[in-house]
């Protein structure tokens, strides 16, 4: 007849089935592609080509010049490879296994969310740090590549080195935030979907994924400087190239800190707006 | 009619809902790009109660049955018990825990599925995501492969378990969601429409599972649903719910008594005389003779004192020899329909003028 | 015509015809309306066009006004590419863009309503919805065309402008055949929306610019692969007055506006082949 209840685990194996739990939950996203040999050879294929005809471009570009913008022709070939490889970090693509916040809200599938033992926000916190880790693996691989076939140099120094290590950790949580704060947008309204691309769009600009910001005209950077997005990809890159010395270093990690502070408020305040709006409308 | 509630609660009943209020305030859409911009400077806040002073119990082990059209507040009630939405009023308890209070605790004892909403993963094949709710639910690893087999038993899940959630058909995703909704074990279980859509063959199914899990395993189950076969096969007891508010809340064969009232027994006598003696025929108490053909007779029931159709034909039976004998018996859906309008009636809604015959006729009805 | 009951026939078939587009245009015009009743997400799916392609824009513009040139091209002869290319993209999209989703129509059974219907499946698919973000994008495109042509140092005669707006339909028709194939792929096997996927990056990241710059083996690839070269390169190629250096026969260049409708027929034979073996949504 019944249901007897579990004997409370002891103390090791409470923190075991911890982990056990939080590691089968931050490896969805990744095991779906893994699962599709299909896909993840395509998803390679997709990375290496694309890196390869950024090569060539950038290249092309310096065929005639050798210093544009304070860039040199190897700054900016090695920055446009990593800023190509640090793209698997910033957006698994989720929309392909209906697992975007968006699709759960459209579904209403969100409300399984609020009927498991676990809170929605740690849900979506172990998701996203899965996502990012399995990113961080296909970078750092692609990265010993590109080393190895000349197509990336490494930083000039051992302190650039590590300047861009500790920025590029601080980068990632700004855009961690940053893609939080849009999807928690999602739990107030459903007809957003256009302003999601053009915010993802705006995101992919400002933080110089299509091109050194160094390249844009003076306005533009001074613009820019008072939002988050060049703290997530063009500084770290920049310091790694050398385009900012190491000396600079200290005052852009600070910056970067002071939103990765601000954001994070922002992001846990409105969390708490997010499931009290779902518990009052239902989902 | 007042909702009657079976009493004050005992120790017994795992659901409890009383009082459950839920009004709802969202802001009016007005037309247009203009009206857009003035529903975002000067929103318009309409309210809407969805449901209005619930009341019910739910014993262990018993099935209870929801009934109510579309928007009748059935959602809306489930999403309170389990802890989605909070109530603008009133109380619920489910195993002694108040779910919208305790929202995890609670989690860990109840299960859910919701028709046409999946929990499964869609990229995933079926199996990973039933893995993976073993690790939130912290079933143990032994645990979770006797009940995998045990759901595969009843419900032939290794067909498909291997298959992306993407590429089941719905009775195939269904029957997976019904096996994580259970795979720790709950002692409570929500069902909102979960056959909605699917082909018979696998209904049945689910429906032979959902017994077994009541009957033999002892659980506790919520079910709303339209399906009259589904009430008829699963549930003891029935809610009418309809605009928010509970109709009627009795065992089925006491609803069945009170507005099933119309059946027929079709008797072809033994004997073809025997039809000419029957009236005055005290056993046939009750009975109405509706039709006489020579040795077949057609019985209803009287408008006062009418028994049962089981007690009807124990009483012919017992008195005379029959050749032939069939049945027929308003459907469910029929007896739903009238116990709504009656309710509408007593509450002097207005009904439209074409019922109104209908309704006095008392529920005989020319089929 | 030769005979009455020849006349009759042709009479009733243009009929017919024409009752079919009249069809179409119903379609179209219930489509926008429908569209706009959500008007914000009208107008802003006519935003997210723009935007989408402002980011080639500024990319190529800020290149282009930081470095002298590419390969052997100057800047404006790029800017001929690009514009080109833009307002090509542009009315395909407007056209044919449609080919593009086919797979989320298969899942969705649209596919076998259509095949209920009295109107050639193709054309409903590029009925399906309207595309209010090509407004944008060929918004974009035109502004962008007509700065090319206006900074171009190009002699226009009546030959050359012939040339010009013969390539920008053959390009279009070009796009159109490349998805159409796909999607003749995907009515049997629907995950190659991501092959979809891919091919509409590439083109979009690599179809503006010189193919000159890449090496030997992937300027093959792209003529004879992938027919890229033929959408705006090799045309702007030899209207630039290039065709000896545009890494295929200059006779072959010369003729390569004949590759759109070439290939577009070819397409569509392939894609009524593939309809009707087209097995159904659920299998």
């Amino acid at each position: 007849m019944t249901v007897h209840a579990h004997v409370a685990p002891s103390g090791t194996s409470r923190v075991a089935t911890g982990i056990t739990r939080y590691w089968g939950i931050a490896r969805i996203t990744p095991l779906g592609e893994l699962l599709a040999p299909p896909r993840l050879s395509a998803n390679a294929l997709r990375l290496g080509v694309q890196i390869f005809l950024v090569v060539c471009l950038w290249r092309a570009l310096y065929a005639q010049t050798s210093h544009v913008a304070g860039l040199t022709r190897e700054q900016a070939v090695t920055y446009a490879v990593l800023a190509t490889l640090a793209g698997r970090m910033r957006i698994l693509d989720r929309r392909y296994g209906r697992d975007t916040v968006l699709q759960h809200m459209h579904f209403g599938t969100v409300i399984y969310w609020f009927l498991r033992p676990l809170a929605p926000r740690r849900y979506y916190v172990l998701r996203a740090l899965g996502d990012q880790v399995y990113g961080f693996t296909w970078a750092l691989v692609g990265y010993a590549i590109c080393l190895w076939a000349g197509a990336v140099s490494l930083p000039s120094s051992t302190a650039s080195m590590t300047a861009f290590v500790v920025s590029m950790l601080l980068g990632q949580m700004i855009l961690y935030h940053v893609m939080q704060l849009i999807d928690l947008t999602c739990f107030w309204t459903l007809h957003n979907s256009a302003a999601l691309l053009i915010l993802q769009f705006i995101q992919n600009l400002l933080s110089g994924s299509y091109s050194p910001l160094w390249f844009f005209p003076d306005w533009f950077n001074t613009m820019s400087s008072f939002l988050p997005f060049q703290f997530t990809l063009n500084v770290p890159l920049s310091l790694y190239a050398g385009i900012i010395p190491p000396s600079d270093a200290i005052q852009q990690l600070c910056f970067q800190g002071a939103w990765v502070v601000g954001l994070a408020l922002l992001t846990k305040w409105l969390w708490r707006r997010a499931a009290r709006r779902i518990i009052s409308q239902g989902g | 009619m007042h909702a009657q509630f079976r009493g004050h609660e005992n120790d017994s009943d795992v659901i409890v809902a009383r009082g459950l209020c839920k009004v709802f305030h969202t802001t009016k859409r007005r037309p247009g790009f203009a009206g857009a911009l003035k529903s975002l400077v000067a929103p318009e806040r309409i309210e809407k109660t969805a449901v209005q002073d619930v009341s019910f119990n739910v014993s262990r082990g018993e099935l209870l049955a929801m009934l109510g059209p579309n928007g009748a507040g059935k959602s809306t009630t489930i999403k309170m018990l389990t802890g989605i939405l909070v109530p603008s009023a009133g109380e619920a308890r489910v195993a002694g825990v108040v779910p919208y209070e305790e929202r995890e605790r609670n989690a860990a004892r109840i299960g859910a599925v919701f028709g046409q909403r999946s929990q499964l993963w869609w990229d995933l094949p079926a199996r990973e995501s039933l893995n993976i709710l073993r690790d939130i639910y912290g079933v143990p690893r032994s645990e979770h492969r006797a009940r995998l087999r045990e759901f595969d038993e009843m419900l032939e899940l290794s067909e498909f378990w291997n298959t992306r959630v993407r590429h089941l058909s719905l009775g195939q995703r269904v029957r997976c969601d019904l096996a994580a909704a259970l795979l720790h074990d709950p002692p409570v279980v929500f069902l909102d429409e979960p056959t909605i859509g699917m082909d018979v063959v696998a209904k049945e199914q689910v429906r032979q599972f959902l017994r077994y899990e009541v009957e033999q395993r002892g659980r506790t189950v919520l079910l709303t649903t339209h399906d009259m076969t589904e009430v008829t096969r699963l549930a003891g007891r029935v809610v009418l719910i309809n605009d928010g508010r509970i109709v009627m809340d009795d065992s089925l064969e006491e609803i069945r008594r009170r507005f099933g009232g119309t059946w027929q027994v079709h008797v072809t006598f033994v004997d073809p005389y025997a039809a000419n003696h029957l009236d005055g025929d005290s056993s046939l108490a009750g009975l109405r003779i509706v039709r006489r053909e020579g040795p077949r007779v057609v019985f209803g029931p009287d408008e006062k004192h009418a028994p049962a159709v089981h007690e009807a034909l124990k009483r012919i039976t017992q008195r005379y020899q029959i050749s032939d004998l069939a049945l027929e018996q308003n459907d469910l859906e029929d007896v739903i329909r009238v116990a709504f309008q009656r309710q509408k009636l007593h509450e002097g809604a207005d009904v439209p003028p074409s019922n109104i015959a209908e309704i006095s006729a008392a529920g005989v009805h020319e089929r | 015509m030769t005979s009455i009951r020849e006349a009759v026939k042709h009479v009733s078939e243009n009929r017919s015809i024409s009752r079919s587009w009249r069809v179409t245009w119903q379609f179209i015009r219930l489509n926008i309306r429908s569209q706009m009743e959500y008007r914000v997400n009208f107008f802003m799916s006519i935003a997210i066009g723009a935007v989408w392609q402002v980011s080639i824009v500024v990319f190529a513009v800020v290149l282009l006004t930081r470095f002298p040139g590419m390969g052997n091209w100057t800047s404006s002869e790029v800017l001929l590419i690009v514009g080109m290319r833009m307002l090509s993209h542009g009315l395909y999209v407007l056209f044919f863009g449609r080919i593009f989703e086919l797979s989320s129509l298969v899942q969705e059974g649209r596919i076998d309503t259509f095949l209920l219907r009295p109107l050639p499946v193709y054309r409903q698919v590029q009925l399906a919805f309207f595309p209010a973000n090509a407004v944008g994008d060929l918004a974009v495109a035109l502004c962008l065309f007509v700065d090319s042509l206006i900074r171009s140092s190009i002699e226009w005669s009546p030959g050359r402008i012939t040339f010009l707006v013969a390539a920008i339909l053959s390009g279009m028709l070009l796009e159109a055949a490349m998805f159409t194939a796909l999607s003749s792929i995907a009515l049997h096997f629907p995950t190659t929306s991501y092959w979809s996927t891919w091919l509409d990056e590439l083109m979009g990241t690599f179809g503006s610019y010189p193919l000159s710059i890449l090496p030997r083996a992937a300027e093959a690839v792209f003529t004879f692969g992938i027919p890229l070269a033929f959408i705006a390169y090799l045309p702007a190629g030899v209207l630039s007055g290039r065709s000896a250096t545009l890494g295929v026969p200059e006779s072959l260049a010369i003729l390569s506006p004949l590759a759109g409708p070439t290939a577009f027929i070819a397409t569509r034979l392939l894609w009524n082949h593939s309809l009707r073996r087209y097995p159904g949504m659920n299998s």
